[in-house]
């Protein structure tokens, strides 16, 4: 096995460990941050007071102008 | 269907104060990455042009091959490959950085630090981006699809692409909103896939080099994730922003976005090996892929449930916003797209369809149908905000809509029915060879006039971007441009919210 050979096997085997941990270690942070315990809230987190649900942002300034 | 929509949201009553704060950090929020989100939007519309000369280029020598034949520079293999660079990594990739960055900062409710320094990345990757296509014209070319820039452009990307991601970390981890909204973990994948991807890519196939059949096999594991980890992820996540965005309503079931990202993170990386069906890799190699590709279906079809399910009775909307019309047709092309694709992945599939135009079709109604929409999209939404002035003409928007959805359309019907008889003859080994080349003139020939079409198009565009920041639009203090005043809507919007102050 040549030197390249031990080069190209490091790259596999650390893009293996290092996609599938970075990943393992993304989704244990998410769970124990909460970002999984509330759905609804997450699905809701895009809208505020100037654009709250309900009103279409893309509208007439008679309806609701909101930008900024 | 409206009444039902609308009925089982709860709108949280704010009042005008909370209103005007939330405005005034939204405004400041856009104020601060203005510049490095324009450069970058401005310089993927320089190379949408660029690519679109070359493309129609491409297109016209495949059914006219005479035409520019004493220039080498302009051979077909040249320019076909500029064209891809020139889309790819100019377009595609600088529009994709545009979107992301300034959909990191609006869902982070982050401002952005150092913007100087995202536009000394985005000077890098044109510098880079100039190279790459110049050198190819001049042949300086690898043979490596997707990779073919020459060895000093490759240094500039990775440059401009490690700022790129290490900003918009900075921009998440200053974030004020605590919730990580679904778009945010399709754009935190993207830049985190994208710059790993590149430099595996270039280490195995260009600086250490990997003998043999690995190193097409890293090839199509590089071509395919840059579309499936890199494009995918931010134009998927922008419709999962723009939509409920745009209509005013959450995503139907957040709880299926989430499920669609961590299994487009598990399985698309595996898709990738279904290019070289029929080719010298090991058996188990190419199955496994065809399993990742069908195991794509489970993303795919939980976008696409979520994002009809959103628009439904919302379908009206369409005709007022041009945003969400560009994004809504992007979004259907991703469902067909990805679709199709599994099915492709094959064996018996791609016995047919391998090596012909039909696979050409599909990789358009991909990276145009799916992706280019969105970012039309996502510009037309997000250009007004940042410089604060409107488009300047709704026809010239209806003529870009319309004229690269006809554009497309024509496209992927003409050379996938041309592709696949095509191959349907090339299995036939009583079928003389020249018959097949001439079979698919026409097709050929329909493709160039889709070109022409689409570019119209990008001009339209090109157009209304100019007059957009050079101020020479018409100022309104009110929303995007509409084809049609939605006054009705707007009183039967404010019906079915409860009469709620507007």
């Amino acid at each position: 096995m040549t030197a390249v050979d031990i080069a190209l096997f490091a790259t596999v085997i650390g893009s293996i460990v290092l996609f599938g941990g970075a990943a393992v270690l993304a989704l244990g942070w998410a769970f124990r941050s909460g970002q999984f315990s509330n759905f609804d809230r997450g699905a809701k987190s895009i809208f505020g007071p100037d654009e709250p649900i309900g009103e279409p942002t893309d509208s007439f300034p008679d309806m609701n102008d909101k930008r900024s | 269907m409206a009444t039902t929509a609308a009925l089982t949201t709860t709108v949280p009553q704010y009042s005008a104060r909370e209103r005007a704060q939330a405005a005034a950090e939204r405004a400041a929020i856009d104020a601060s990455c203005r510049g490095p989100v324009l450069f970058f939007a401005a310089s993927a519309i320089v190379w949408l042009l660029v690519g679109s000369v070359l493309a129609i280029l491409a297109s016209v020598k495949l059914h006219s091959p005479y035409l520019f034949t004493a220039s080498p520079e302009l051979t077909f293999g040249r320019v076909r490959m500029a064209h891809l660079q020139a889309m790819g990594y100019g377009w595609l990739s600088l529009a994709t950085v545009a979107a992301l960055l300034w959909q990191m900062c609006r869902l982070s409710r982050a401002e952005l630090v150092y913007p100087k320094l995202l536009i000394c990345a985005g000077v890098l990757w044109n510098i880079g981006e100039f190279l790459a296509v110049v050198g190819i014209i001049m042949g300086d070319a690898t043979s490596v699809e997707w990779l073919e820039a020459p060895a000093y452009a490759p240094p500039f990307f990775i440059a401009a692409v490690g700022i790129v991601s290490a900003w918009t970390v900075a921009v998440f981890r200053r974030r004020r909103e605590q919730h990580v909204y679904v778009t945010q973990w399709y754009i935190l994948g993207a830049i985190f896939w994208f710059p790993w991807l590149y430099l595996v890519a270039q280490f195995m196939i260009f600086w250490s080099t990997a003998a043999g059949v690995v190193q097409p096999i890293v090839n199509w594991w590089f071509g395919h994730n840059v579309i499936g980890l890199w494009f995918t992820p931010v134009a998927v996540g922008t419709a999962y922003y723009l939509i409920p965005k745009i209509i005013g309503r959450p995503i139907h079931s957040y709880y299926l976005s989430i499920i669609g990202f961590w299994s487009l993170a598990l399985f698309y990386s595996w898709a990738g090996m279904h290019h070289l069906i029929g080719g010298p890799i090991p058996g188990w190699l190419a199955s496994a892929s065809t399993v990742g590709s069908m195991m794509m279906l489970i993303p795919v079809l939980a976008v696409a449930i979520n994002h009809h399910m959103t628009m439904r009775g919302h379908f009206h909307r369409l005709r007022y916003s041009p945003a969400l019309r560009f994004t809504v047709f992007g979004a259907i092309a991703y469902t067909l797209v990805s679709v199709q694709g599994s099915f492709e992945a094959l064996k018996d599939f791609s016995e047919v369809a391998h090596f012909t135009h039909y696979t050409v079709a599909h990789a358009h109604l991909g990276v145009y149908g799916f992706v280019t929409m969105i970012m039309f999209g996502v510009f037309y939404y997000m250009v007004p905000r940042l410089t604060g002035r409107e488009w300047a003409s709704s026809t010239l928007i209806r003529i870009h809509f319309w004229s690269v959805a006809v554009g497309i359309s024509i496209y992927f019907a003409g050379l996938s029915i041309g592709g696949w008889w095509q191959g349907r003859m090339l299995n036939n080994p009583n079928v003389p060879f020249a018959n097949i080349v001439n079979y698919t003139l026409p097709y050929l020939f329909s493709r160039s006039i889709a070109g022409t079409l689409m570019t119209a198009g990008h001009l339209a565009f090109t157009v209304l971007f100019v007059m957009n920041v050079a101020g020479w639009g018409q100022q309104r203090a009110g929303g995007p441009t509409f084809f049609v005043e939605p006054r009705s809507d707007t009183a039967r919007s404010e019906q079915l919210v409860g009469g709620r102050e507007a």
